[in-house]
């Protein structure tokens, strides 16, 4: 158990020192990668073997009679959370949601720290000491308490209602609700039951699990199932599609939402924000087909009000494309990421 | 002898009136179910077959004799929207709101009465049963001035219809005219059976007698939930019309009309939704009257009182995530647009405050329990391992809110590389969601459990079996939840969806297979100490109330996120809404209504429970010996 707890305390003491060169800077925090991927569960498992580190340290430390109080390890570790959001986490969280998790991390700390009554009189006992003033030192304190907390709330508040030069925030709608029905080249399609004319299989029925049998490998690698390349000639129904979607993305799409289809594509940068990253399991992952083609088709201008602020600049491309096209071009979409279009059966 | 026998005659016509009034309505519709114009119209088809006017129901998609006027198409103005000055649909929105509050209220309680007064006529220690039947006794006279209220509300969300908004009024009414009285009627049969119910209870309170008048409980409850679903239809077809033509116009089968697509969705939602809401503020009463208190007895009362409402409404939340599950996806299915603009679009950031809500209510919970564990001697032992609870409710919690839509500067999107974060979009779809709260959930059971089990020591002979199985049991169940919320991103939209079960199954696996198999280890376990009630910490009181705040919250927002999906529609796709407030309010202006909403409810809740108190206090000291509050045992009970 002894060891255990030291080779805890180890973890501990070095996620510490790492986390602390990250704040300093000394250390990038891509020092430990993030892995494409695999960062969400990465994410938690980290934080978790932060928390099993500080239980292995709090004991070792308690052995050598240098226990840290009860108090100082409730704001050190909500202080350790803050700190390893902003300084561990990359690309950089938005503030809105540091500040959610920080609220979250908060309460936790609150509810460990008062989970049992004898903890919580140990977690109160460092306030109730400066409150009763009994010693020379608290009292000090509480008179310093008394000065410092309404600069540093009257601080705050000039600093919040202070007038900014900051772009304002947006709350922009990643997924704006389609129509019911939309019309391009004059035909009107139903969202909720049309289907993309080229998902087919040998027979030419529609048929999505044959299609999803054949489309890349989900994952860093994207590799192709074997005999199912659409770029061999011999090819024919459904992979041909793909085929002519993919001409059509590279003869128009890929300038913007990349070869790898993750939005990181030539022009991508000049936008903000830059364009769909497809790839992202929260984007075409998450839509019918008949999303996309109506995205697609109307484009940035085509985006209803609850769109607003409409940051999107895509063309409708039904002033450029066929309706054929955009179908290929949706097929190919899904093909080359993996992902498969939400059906409702 | 005469005496009793007279007694159960008077008991078996009460109950035989019960059942009566609750086929009334049913009889008094029996005539002609579905009146409105058809007979007419069938006439008219009679004399002249070629002048029957055909339409085709929007969802059903059967064809059908047309019996009703289309739906208006309103125009801005006094005929169709007279106003004060002020806007309309915030005052509908009050009225609407609080009337709900209450009918859940009154809906919820009777079942409490009756699964409380149940628990006192099968227990065996008298002691606690005459504490049980008291118990449900004091929650059936509070929700008697609430029933009054309620239905004052109704009529003043009636006349708030009928002034404000007349044309869309008018429709709806004409559309479920079949069934506008058979409403009206349930309402006199359930008034009847609640005024028989309560003041029967001192005549009907021992042997025979009692199971009848538990009988009429169940009667109260049937009544009241039919009651709920029919109100329910009105709210289902205005979201997923049926049983009309595209023109709004009615076709003739009010079956129809009433069972649209998310009607039943929305009854079980509401069932669940209710009851939880209904321990919430039972358990907030107690709380109240905890802190309160006086003396020892006081506080051992209320808290026993507290722990019994918040393990009932705790109870029924706990697969409330589920119907709400249940609900979303037949929305989906309904129209994609819908779901949409609910879950990905315009409301999303409604949805992550409900989120943040649904955290509250099962982090309050859990650390009501802790704290409950502190009134018990030998429950130390488990105190040391709630940091680790905490940890992974809070991870849970984190993964459960964090948003698809995020609010950002542009500075911060530039700099995040785009909408996509490569860790805050995997956490902020479904898959990730359902792994979150199902952790949550798994972990309040975890801490049940403990809870159970705190003051006592399991005697059987495989008790360290037990443990061991239990848990690599809990173990297990983590690790599935994550494992199927990992595999979630791998697989068709339409099979993720349906991962939902396995993990739903999982927890709910937990829930019995453990709570079984802890009562049967317990069972004869030699205990510690006993439990001392009314010894809990002011903490876990405030935590009670938090819990019922809340449940009122959530309820007042969830009410308003299901009304607003609708956009620009009174009926949806049928019935425009062509008023000038016809648009979705800021997510602030919600909240801010929602809270006003919440505060004018409790101010009320209150004086209802003051007037409760008024009545108590009237009660002859002699009479009181029996009362409960003076017995603070027995320890053994949970």
């Amino acid at each position: 158990m002894k060891a255990l707890m030291s080779l805890g305390a180890l973890i501990g003491v070095a996620g510490l020192l790492l986390l602390g060169g990250m704040v300093l800077d000394v250390v990038p925090s891509t020092y430990i990668r993030l892995v494409e991927g695999y960062m969400p569960i990465q994410m938690l498992l980290e934080v978790a073997c932060y928390v099993i580190g500080f239980t292995g340290l709090s004991y070792t430390l308690n052995a050598m009679g240098m226990a840290i109080p009860r108090f100082w390890q409730g704001i050190g570790f909500w202080v350790f959370f803050l700190l390893y959001l902003k300084y561990r986490m990359y690309p950089p969280i938005p503030f809105s949601v540091r500040a959610m998790y920080g609220t979250v991390s908060l309460v936790a700390v609150f509810m460990w720290v008062s989970a049992s009554e004898e903890d919580w009189q140990k977690f109160k006992q460092p306030i109730m000491n400066v409150l009763d003033a009994q010693t020379g030192g608290n009292r000090i304190l509480r008179y310093l308490y008394l000065v410092l907390l309404p600069i540093l709330i009257g601080g705050f508040s000039f600093n919040a209602m202070m007038p900014k030069s900051e772009e304002p925030i947006e709350l922009r709608t990643v997924h704006p609700a389609p129509p019911a029905s939309t019309k391009v080249h004059g035909k009107t399609y139903t969202l909720q039951t049309s289907q993309n004319p080229y998902r087919v299989n040998p027979e030419g029925k529609y048929d999505q699990e044959f299609s999803n049998a054949n489309i890349v490998e989900q994952g860093m690698g994207r590799l192709m199932k074997p005999n199912a390349n659409p770029w061999d000639d011999k090819n024919q129904g459904y992979l041909k599609y793909v085929r002519e979607g993919g001409e059509i993305f590279f003869q128009n799409c890929h300038f913007c939402h990349g070869d790898n289809l993750n939005g990181r594509g030539l022009h991508a940068f000049a936008f903000n924000p830059i364009p769909a990253n497809f790839t992202d399991p929260g984007t075409i992952a998450q839509l019918q087909e008949t999303f996309i083609f109506w995205r697609v088709s109307k484009g940035g201008i085509g985006l209803p009000n609850e769109g607003f602020p409409w940051a999107s600049v895509m063309p409708p491309w039904e002033q450029h494309l066929t309706v054929d096209e955009i179908w290929k071009v949706v097929l190919f979409e899904y093909w080359h990421t993996g992902y498969y279009p939400r059906t409702w059966d | 002898m005469g005496l009793l026998a007279g007694k159960r005659v008077f008991s078996i016509m009460a109950l035989c009136m019960m059942v009566g009034l609750l086929l009334l309505p049913i009889v008094v519709a029996l005539p002609s179910l579905a009146i409105g114009e058809e007979a007419p119209a069938g006439d008219a088809a009679k004399k002249d077959g070629d002048k029957v006017e055909k339409g085709r129901d929007v969802y059903y998609k059967t064809e059908g004799i047309v019996v009703g006027a289309p739906a208006p198409k309103t125009v801005d103005g006094p005929r169709d929207y007279p106003r004060y000055n002020f806007e309309s649909r915030v005052l509908l929105w009050f009225a609407n709101q609080q009337h709900l509050y209450y009918g859940s209220f009154v809906l919820a309680v009777p079942i409490f009465c009756m699964i409380i007064e149940f628990m006192g006529v099968v227990t065996k220690d008298k002691a606690l049963a005459k504490r049980y039947d008291q118990l449900a006794y004091d929650f059936i006279k509070i929700s008697l001035t609430a029933y009054s209220l309620t239905a004052i509300l109704g009529g003043i969300l009636i006349f708030t219809f009928l002034t404000l908004y007349p044309a869309f009024f008018s429709y709806l009414s004409g559309i479920f005219r079949p069934v506008m009285h058979i409403y009206a009627l349930m309402f006199v049969a359930e008034s009847g059976t609640l005024y028989i119910y309560y003041y029967g209870w001192d005549k009907m309170k021992e042997g025979f007698l009692k199971w009848i008048h538990l009988s009429m409980s169940v009667i109260l409850n049937i009544i009241g939930t039919l009651l709920m679903f029919l109100a329910n239809s009105w709210i289902g077809f205005m979201m997923s019309p049926a049983g009309v033509d595209e023109q709004g116009r009615y076709l003739g089968n009010i079956w129809h009309v009433i069972h649209t697509a998310l009607w039943n969705p929305l009854n079980l939602h509401r069932i669940l939704g209710n009851m939880a809401f209904g321990g919430g503020v039972v358990a907030a009463y107690a709380a109240y009257k905890f802190l309160a208190s006086k003396t020892d007895e006081d506080r051992a009362h209320y808290d026993w009182m507290g722990y019994i409402a918040m393990a009932l409404g705790v109870a029924f939340l706990i697969p409330l995530p589920f119907a709400g599950y249940w609900l979303m996806r037949e929305v989906y299915a309904y129209r994609q647009q819908m779901g949409i603009t609910l879950m990905g679009g315009l409301l999303a950031w409604l949805f992550i405050i409900q989120a943040t809500m649904i955290g509250i209510l099962f982090l309050s919970t859990n650390y009501y329990l802790w704290q409950a564990m502190g009134r018990m001697r030998g429950a130390e032992k488990y105190q040391r391992y709630i940091k680790y609870l905490v940890f992974i409710l809070a991870c849970g919690y984190m993964v459960f809110i964090t948003p698809h839509t995020m609010v950002m500067t542009p500075a911060e999107l530039k700099a995040m590389g785009g909408q996509q974060h490569p860790v805050l979009g995997n956490y902020g779809v479904m898959s990730a969601k359902n792994g979150g709260i199902n952790v949550i959930i798994t972990t309040t059971v975890l801490s049940f459990v403990w809870y159970m089990r705190g003051n006592k020591v399991s005697t059987v002979s495989w008790a360290k079996f037990g443990n061991i199985f239990m848990g690599i049991f809990f173990g297990a169940a983590y690790f599935n939840i994550i494992f199927l919320a990992i595999y979630g991103y791998y697989i068709p939209a339409n099979v993720r969806v349906g991962l939902s079960v396995p993990q739903v199954a999982t927890t709910l696996s937990c829930l019995f297979f453990m709570f079984a198999l802890n009562s049967v280890m317990m069972k004869g376990a030699k205990q510690l100490g006993p439990i001392e009630w009314g010894k809990i910490s002011a903490r876990s009181q405030y935590a009670l109330i938090m819990l019922a705040t809340a449940f009122t919250w959530m309820m007042g927002l969830m009410g308003y996120i299901r009304s607003s999906v609708r956009l620009f529609w009174h009926v949806n796709e049928i019935m425009r809404d062509n008023s000038p407030w016809a648009y979705t309010h800021t997510v602030g202006f919600a909240a801010n209504m929602i809270s006003f909403n919440v505060l004018f409810f409790w101010i009320t809740i209150l004086f209802v429970f003051w007037l409760g108190s008024l009545g108590a206090k009237k009660v002859p000291v002699e009479s009181k010996a029996g009362i409960p509050g003076g017995v603070p045992q027995p320890a053994a009970s949970h």
